[in-house]
């Protein structure tokens, strides 16, 4: 199976990270039988062919939806995981494959932040033991004194008190005795923070960091997000799925879906104009806080489709609202839609009776076919016919065929064309409609 | 626990446990944030809606069937997946299930505590009209118990604000969001983050401790109006308009 291409390259510049057509997969566990029946490539596509980069002092937005591929993206980024595919650059070196020591020194420039405080902190270490302990373990390159010595204690403890004074988690003195169960959310976070900037990073993978407070919490630290960038300038790579929260916060924003990034630009311009459909779907959305404003939505249909079979073509385009006859229709378009025209009784009519069950459709790749008796053949080729009027046009318009040959009912679909990256108004899309 | 529940004009802490029973499903149904904690994962689909139907009504099992189907359809569920289990369907088709089993019996009110929390913005999009469409076509309340103030302004007719476990504000969404009496509910609403936000803003202090809340209005020790009286003696529910009611001192302040 070939993805979309990527033809937007990576053009050197100053930019602390880079990821190149990342790819990283996951085998998919399943009950033996199951591997039995199911023969062909089981793997979780979670990032397939992701690009982008990140300047200085740059606050890049991933967003999209749950299992879109964010977590790992963040994750390869620290080598957390292991990419499959592409290559990673973190200050011009390429970091793919780095191992040992050259990893850790890195594990000390990149630094992540995870989705849920309250589970990040070990809740039987003190706030300021906790803070401290990267520096004990990057010891070696950082502490002046031995470790264990006296002098490296109460070298760690000022850096320790600096850090959360840094961060606003003050009194810093009363609070370092604390343990994380005497702290509010916010405080947590704070700390969360605080054991993240210890080491000096200069890039900062924040996960949904604030995704779990709540709103009077929330907006102490984004400040303090903002404040660290503009002093330190710090590097964020900021992945969220609030996409209110990322307009604010974001000078860059990439919107994955299943994968892939499918539009990646300016914030401003992005959130002014989306280009591509599930950006603007998505948008669309995000609840206005203002009763007078309720507007009745044109939302995509179905739900993100499942990533051990990404859908060909544009992955998108099962639920597109401006999809094309060239968009990647194949045949479990066509049987999911004669699924949805069997199970609605009022148009379907006696169709179950000639073209179901419906599970006795065959669907591969561009083809979908049901065996049925000699008798009722014709008749089939008829109905799937007269069912697939009513199809979307651009679903009607990709179908090559619709034959027979012995006792079976073929639909033939066209192949789609590929999907390329085009640079719209100072982003880039991923969208047959720009191309 | 003490005080009164009514429903339909009868005091739902007096019944029986069994009376009880009946009228929570019959008439009232509840979904929750995980559907997961509803759903027995070894139970078919199917077997969920038959066991709830069989519980309440003396129905023969081929009626009860077709009622499964039929609620399940409703809710952009394909029939034939009504023998499967519940972790052969995705996030957003599991949490259709729940409201399908939650109406199956038509009640007449429908509790959802933060119904699509866990769910991706356009699934919760999908579901919250799935439920306002229902609203309309059996007639039945919503009691939607969430945090999104942007779902609120959506979906909602009346807002109740809690703070502290106290009601500190209750009128009709359009008294809420435009004209808030409660400095409290001023408060989360300049904190909402939205598209047009320009700048933060966030409630002072924290959230009070429950074990030994403030005296008076809880609020006060975050609230920059807070006068003497404030710590002193607890800020009765007040109309102040038809239909809004707040719970301070000085609500006629923001009228
Ligand atoms: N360790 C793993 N093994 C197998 N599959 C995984 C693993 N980690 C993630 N996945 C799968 O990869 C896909 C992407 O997951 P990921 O956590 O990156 O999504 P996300 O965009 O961060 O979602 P969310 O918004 O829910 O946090 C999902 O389908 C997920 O189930
Ligand atoms: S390529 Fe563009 S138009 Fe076609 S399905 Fe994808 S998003 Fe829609
Ligand atoms: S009663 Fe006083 S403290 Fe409470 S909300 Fe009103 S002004 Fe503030
Ligand atoms: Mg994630």
């Amino acid at each position: 199976m070939t993805g979309p291409a990527t033809v937007v390259k990576a053009e050197p510049t100053d930019e602390i990270l880079r990821l190149d057509d990342l790819k990283v997969h996951f085998p998919v566990k399943m009950p033996f039988v199951q591997r039995l029946l199911q023969r062909g490539e089981t793997v979780v596509h979670a990032v397939d062919g992701v690009s982008f980069g990140i300047r200085p002092g740059e606050i890049l937005g991933l967003v999209g939806e749950s299992g879109c591929g964010k977590s790992t993206v963040g994750r390869a980024c620290v080598r957390l995981v292991k990419p499959t595919a592409g290559r990673i650059f973190f200050d011009g070196q390429d970091i793919t494959k780095l191992g040992g020591e050259k990893l850790r020194a890195l594990r000390r420039r990149i630094q992540i932040i995870f989705q849920d405080p309250h589970a990040s902190l070990n809740p039987a270490m003190t706030i300021g033991k906790a803070i401290g302990h990267p520096l004990r373990i990057h010891s070696s390159v950082f502490g002046p004194q031995k470790t264990g010595s006296e002098e490296f204690g109460e070298w760690i403890r000022q850096k320790v008190l600096n850090a959360m004074k840094e961060v606003g988690l003050t009194p810093e003195e009363q609070l370092y005795d604390k343990y994380p169960g005497d702290l509010s959310g916010g405080q947590k976070q704070r700390a969360v923070m605080a054991r993240a900037l210890i080491l000096e990073p200069n890039l900062l993978v924040v996960d949904e960091g604030v995704s779990m407070l709540d709103m009077s919490v929330r907006a102490k630290v984004l400040e303090l997000m903002l404040d660290l960038k503009r002093r330190h300038k710090l590097t964020y790579l900021f992945i969220t799925h609030d996409l209110a929260t990322a307009k604010f916060i974001c000078d860059k924003i990439a919107i994955m879906y299943l994968g892939r990034i499918v539009e990646i630009g300016p914030a401003r311009e992005i959130y002014a104009d989306p280009k591509h459909p599930y950006t603007k779907a998505l948008l669309q959305v995000i609840p206005i806080p203002d009763p007078d404003r309720r507007a009745k939505k044109v939302l995509p249909r179905g739900e993100v489709p499942d990533a051990v079979h990404p859908p060909a073509g544009c992955r998108f385009h099962p639920r597109c609202p401006a999809v094309l006859a060239s968009c990647g229709w194949e045949a479990r378009d066509f049987v999911d839609f004669l699924d949805e025209h069997l199970s609605d009784p009022k148009r379907a009519g006696d169709d179950e009776t000639i073209l179901g069950p419906i599970e006795d459709w065959r669907a591969k790749g561009l083809v979908a076919s049901l065996e049925t008796n000699p008798l009722k053949v014709r008749k089939a080729v008829e109905r799937t016919n007269a069912v697939l009027v009513e199809a979307p046009v651009a679903m009607k318009q990709a179908v090559e065929s619709v034959s027979s040959q012995n006792r079976t009912v073929i639909v033939r679909f066209r192949s789609h064309h590929q999907l390329l990256q085009s640079n719209v108004q100072g982003r880039v899309v991923e969208c047959l409609l720009y191309q | 626990m003490s005080g009164k529940i009514f429903f339909r004009g009868r005091d739902l802490t007096q019944l029986s446990n069994q009376m009880y029973r009946r009228i929570r499903g019959e008439e009232i149904a509840l979904i929750f944030q995980d559907p997961m904690t509803r759903l027995n994962p070894l139970m078919r689909i199917q077997d969920h809606f038959l066991e709830e139907i069989h519980a309440h009504e003396s129905v023969s099992s081929t009626e009860a069937r077709t009622r499964a189907r039929e609620a399940l359809v409703s809710m952009g569920i394909h029939e034939t997946r009504i023998r499967n289990y519940p972790h052969e369907f995705s996030g957003g088709m599991r949490q259709r299930i729940m409201i399908a089993l939650a109406l199956v019996l038509k009640p007449s009110l429908l509790i959802a505590d933060e119904p699509t929390t866990s769910l991706d913005v356009i699934v919760e999009a999908q579901i919250l009209e799935i439920l306002q469409d229902l609203k309309e076509a059996y007639h039945m309340s919503l009691l939607l118990i969430t945090h999104n103030l942007g779902i609120v302004a959506e979906v909602c007719d009346r807002v109740a604000v809690l703070y502290a476990g106290k009601l500190v504000e209750l009128g009709s969404v359009r008294d809420i969001f435009h004209k808030p009496l409660h400095p409290y509910t001023q408060g989360l609403l300049a904190s909402v983050i939205h598209l047009e936000t320009k700048e933060l803003h966030s409630i002072e202090g924290s959230p009070p401790d429950l074990i030994a809340p403030p005296s008076g209005c809880r609020f006060h020790p975050r609230c920059s109006y807070a006068q003497p009286i404030c710590t002193e003696r607890i800020p009765p529910l007040v109309e102040f308009e038809p239909g809004h009611f707040a719970a301070c001192h000085f609500g006629d302040k923001f009228l």
